[in-house]
């Protein structure tokens, strides 16, 4: 039954698995279980999946309320394509452990080209400084 | 009436014990998040065992009763210590435990929910089996929604036995789960098949757990809500505001009950859903609320704040639960059970399948394929639509059972009714309406109408296309809202809604006029000023551009102060070009300054079609006689080439002098046309120039253009030029007219039409 047609609405996607990713940079996994009108949604069994590099690991969850407005994007699940990952799932202690590494490393990779630029007389403009109309 | 029953004092012993030992079976991920609630179960199973409980019930009231009754002395002796509050709390939600006779209380519950979801009932119902749980649970509203619905069913069906009814054991689990963690739920069979008796407010208590939940009502209150509909919202007076409505808009209808007294009778064993499914009787209310409806019921009784937040959702998610289930009981009696097992998951493609089979089967069901909602759209995005549909019919009838199957499985699909669906879609089709679909949805309108025009065109034979679209339209309804004045009062009425929120201060909006904006540019940047020159300009444009579509719709009388409107907006669009003074020169101070900007630019080629044709060949002088410092200024843009197809359409309409002043104005200065030649739009423009001329000797042999010796002088210093210059300074133009070696031929010898012919092609090619 076709509830919007010639909309994009999630009644359609009811109870089907998504993948959502909030404005935080998380990633959850869920069954849409329910919306309304502002798009806040309740995902069923939620999983946070981690990434890193090659590797992901998932944190189970439960039951999640997110409010509409920190959803970026969100998107079904192909439950037949998600069999054949080319990612490696690992324990969740140890995706965790490849995130905060992979965090350190990227902190440290900013620091040195800041200061490099710093060395050079540069400055990089921040984005909200640049005039565009 | 409402009576305890007690149990057998074994029984709730042996319960759990039972439930113990098959502790290992539950899914422990599962009873993390839910409790052991969510376990999937046989329907044949459930079928068989509910039809059980069937004969059970129709041995009559008394035999089941008694053992019930028995039931709640156990679990009441057990609650009391732990689960029941205080007795100085102000709200004893439970006093008649102690006595046995809180049939009381359960019946004001009834008649408090009377108007509410039926989910309620069911999963008052559905918990009452759980007699022999511990009473761990924290939450009190599977505990409410319980009492209120045993009360509930025992007042509208006064039917003693459905107490007893092993209610949808796996509803109940699915109720329960989500609350009741770790409660150590053995798996439903077995607490079912042990358990037929029916669970008393005791028992239901033991299981909840009261301790520190105010409860949720109290006596007097319950019995006053006898026939009693959600409280009045808070909300302001009538005046101004939407009507206060007794039942919340989005609130289904209520079905009269004999109906649902029929479809239980009729069809007893509506069992046949997904274990996960209330196998029982569909609940005495058919009808569901939307979520708001059940919020307010939820909390309406509730007089004690510190009401857990929760409670409120969660009972609807009980409440759906249930009634999902048992509406979905409701749909056995069509096509075979596996294909509607699973609730709405199961029954989307189901639905798109097997529409027109459903079609006895209900209101829910009964929906055309484009609903009536949709009425707005645009004609051609409804043919659209239709046919996705038709394809979509045909075409998933195979695939769809598959995933029907699929989704069979799952115990929690249907959380969400068909009836809150329908909600949130109206919501959402509700903010689509619009009195002028042409300003709200402009790019909605204009690309269907696009597409319609292509479809015409590619189909010139089929008519029906050729419809003038139509998009109906909302009324624009006067919505001021004039505060509520009383003679002799002081000051107004201070009531606000949402509709009319309180204005807290009188204050009167002043704009700035364009002078005072002028004042002040000083402080501006030149390059604001720009914009915002150009900005103006472009709402007259706009205005222009709409013209055409307003010039339809106006009445007839009307359409002469249109036509003047436009003339006068275009006017005005070509006075902020030209020169103060001459009226056929475009003010290259300005122009300049507008094409500076890529906005400008590309405003004036919108601009241009508009124009009348002298003020258009003015403004394309004005652009080729500077076109050097123009096309310094476009090196980060590069986006003078916009100007090419409106150009081409204003030389294509010039007359010969004017293409020679034209070409005059190219080469001006000295210097002028190697820069010009460097530049891609230039060269473009020059061709376009020396094409048309030829173009006009050619099929014209009075044309003027060859009077006077200008064009061939002009045109002589332009083949100099293009020799002259070396062949990486000269751009590629974005297309090369064909006639120009017709035309170099005409002027220049055979060896020099050689070196421009490889001199064009060789530029031609490197494009």
């Amino acid at each position: 039954m076709n509830y919007m047609p010639g909309t994009a609405s999630l009644i359609e996607d009811i109870d089907k698995k998504h993948l959502v990713l909030l404005r935080d940079g998380r990633t959850l996994i869920g069954i849409l279980r329910s919306i309304d009108q502002f798009a806040n949604l309740v995902l069923h069994q939620t999983v946070e999946r981690i990434h890193v590099g090659k590797k992901f690991g998932d944190i189970p969850r439960g039951i999640f309320v997110v409010r509409g407005e920190n959803v970026v994007l969100l998107g079904e699940v192909d439950l037949d394509k998600e069999c054949d990952q080319i990612l490696q799932r690992v324990s969740i202690e140890e995706i965790l452990e490849e995130q905060r590494t992979e965090q350190q490393a990227k902190q440290e990779s900013e620091r040195l080209k800041l200061q490099a630029v710093k060395e050079r007389g540069l400055s990089i403009p921040k984005a909200d400084t640049l005039d565009d109309f | 009436m409402f009576r305890f029953q007690s149990f057998d004092d074994d029984c709730t012993l042996e319960e759990e014990e039972g439930l113990v030992e098959e502790e290992d079976e539950i899914d422990q991920f599962n009873d993390d998040t839910f409790g052991a609630g969510a376990i999937d179960d046989d329907w044949q199973e459930e079928h068989a065992r509910l039809a059980e409980l069937d004969e059970l019930v129709r041995d009559g009231p008394p035999g089941p009763a008694d053992a019930s009754s028995g039931d709640l002395t156990p679990a009441g002796s057990n609650a009391n210590p732990s689960a029941l509050p205080p007795p100085s709390s102000s709200s004893r939600l439970y006093p008649d435990i102690d006595e046995r006779a809180g049939g009381d209380l359960a019946e004001s519950l009834t008649r408090l929910i009377l108007g509410s979801d039926p989910a309620i009932a069911g999963v008052g119902t559905a918990s009452s089996d759980r007699s022999h749980f511990p009473p761990k649970l924290s939450s009190q509203a599977p505990h409410l929604s319980a009492l209120s619905g045993q009360s509930l069913m025992r007042s509208y069906q006064h039917h003693q036995h459905l107490l007893h009814r092993g209610p949808a054991p796996l509803s109940q689990i699915n109720s329960h789960s989500i609350w009741e963690n770790s409660m150590g739920f053995g798996p439903v069979n077995s607490g079912l098949v042990n358990q037929k008796e029916d669970k008393t407010l005791m028992s239901i208590i033991k299981e909840v757990g009261l301790p520190n939940r105010p409860p949720t009502l109290s006596r007097e209150e319950g019995r006053d809500l006898s026939e009693r509909v959600p409280p009045p919202r808070s909300s302001s007076p009538v005046i101004g505001s939407p009507p206060v409505r007794a039942v919340p808009i989005g609130t289904p209808p209520k079905q009269p009950m004999s109906q649902v007294l029929n479809q239980q009778n009729n069809h007893p064993s509506a069992i046949h859903v997904r274990a996960s499914v209330p196998l029982r009787y569909p609940p005495p209310f058919p009808e569901r609320l939307s979520p708001n409806n059940l919020l307010s019921i939820a909390n309406s009784p509730l007089s004690h704040p510190p009401f857990p937040a929760g409670v409120g959702p969660v009972l609807s998610q009980i409440q759906r639960a249930q009634l999902l289930n048992s509406q979905v009981g409701q749909f056995q009696r069509g096509p075979a059970p596996p294909l509607l097992q699973g609730g709405v998951g199961g029954f989307r493609p189901f639905f798109g399948q097997s529409g027109p089979r459903m079609g006895p089967h209900g209101p829910p069901l009964g929906h055309t394929p484009i609903r009536h909602n949709t009425t707005h759209l645009h004609p051609q995005h409804r043919r659209m639509l239709n046919q996705r549909m038709q394809n979509r019919g045909s075409g998933d009838h195979v695939g769809g059972r598959g995933v029907g199957d699929r989704k069979n499985r799952d115990p929690y699909s249907n959380l969400m009714t068909q009836r809150e669906k329908e909600w949130v879609a109206r919501i959402q089709m509700m903010q689509l309406q619009s009195t002028d679909p042409y300003l709200d949805d402009y790019y909605y309108q204009n690309y269907y109408e696009k597409m319609e025009k292509r479809q015409e065109r590619d189909r010139d034979n089929r008519k029906e296309h050729t419809t003038k679209l139509i998009t109906p339209q909302v009324a624009k309804l006067e919505h001021t809202y004039r505060p509520v004045q009383f003679a002799g009062s002081l000051g107004k009425l201070t009531v606000s809604s949402v509709n009319n929120p309180r204005k807290m201060i009188d204050a009167v909006v002043t704009t700035r006029s364009d002078d005072e904006e002028k004042r002040e540019k000083q402080v501006w940047n030149k390059r604001r000023q720009i914009l915002y020159t150009v900005e103006k300009m472009y709402s007259l444009l706009l205005e222009v551009q709409d013209f055409e579509k307003k010039f339809l719709q106006t009445p007839e009388h009307q359409r002469d102060a249109l036509l003047e409107q436009h003339k006068t907006h275009t006017l005005q669009l070509y006075n902020s070009l030209r020169e103060k003074e001459w009226d056929d020169r475009v003010s290259d101070e300005q122009c300049l300054m507008i094409m500076s900007v890529r906005k400008g630019k590309r405003l004036i080629s919108r601009l241009l079609p508009f124009l009348p044709q002298p003020q258009a060949a003015a403004v394309v002088m004005g652009i080729a006689r500077n076109l050097p410092a123009l096309a310094k200024k476009d090196k980060q843009d590069q986006v003078l080439c916009w100007l090419v197809e409106p150009v081409t359409a204003v030389i294509q309409s010039m007359s010969s002098t004017s293409l020679t002043d034209l070409l005059q104005e190219l080469q001006g200065r000295e210097g002028q046309l190697p820069l010009v030649l460097q530049n891609k739009f230039g060269v473009t423009l020059l061709y376009l120039i020396l094409s048309e001329g030829e173009r006009m000797q050619s099929s014209d042999p009075n044309c003027q253009l060859m009077d006077d010796n200008r064009w061939t002088e002009l045109v002589f210093s332009v083949t100099r030029e293009l020799l002259k210059v070396p062949s990486s300074a000269l751009s590629s133009p974005l297309f090369t007219p064909p006639n120009l070696v017709s035309l170099f031929s005409r002027y220049v010898d055979r060896q020099r039409l050689e070196l421009l012919q490889e001199k064009l092609q060789i530029t031609s090619l490197s494009r």
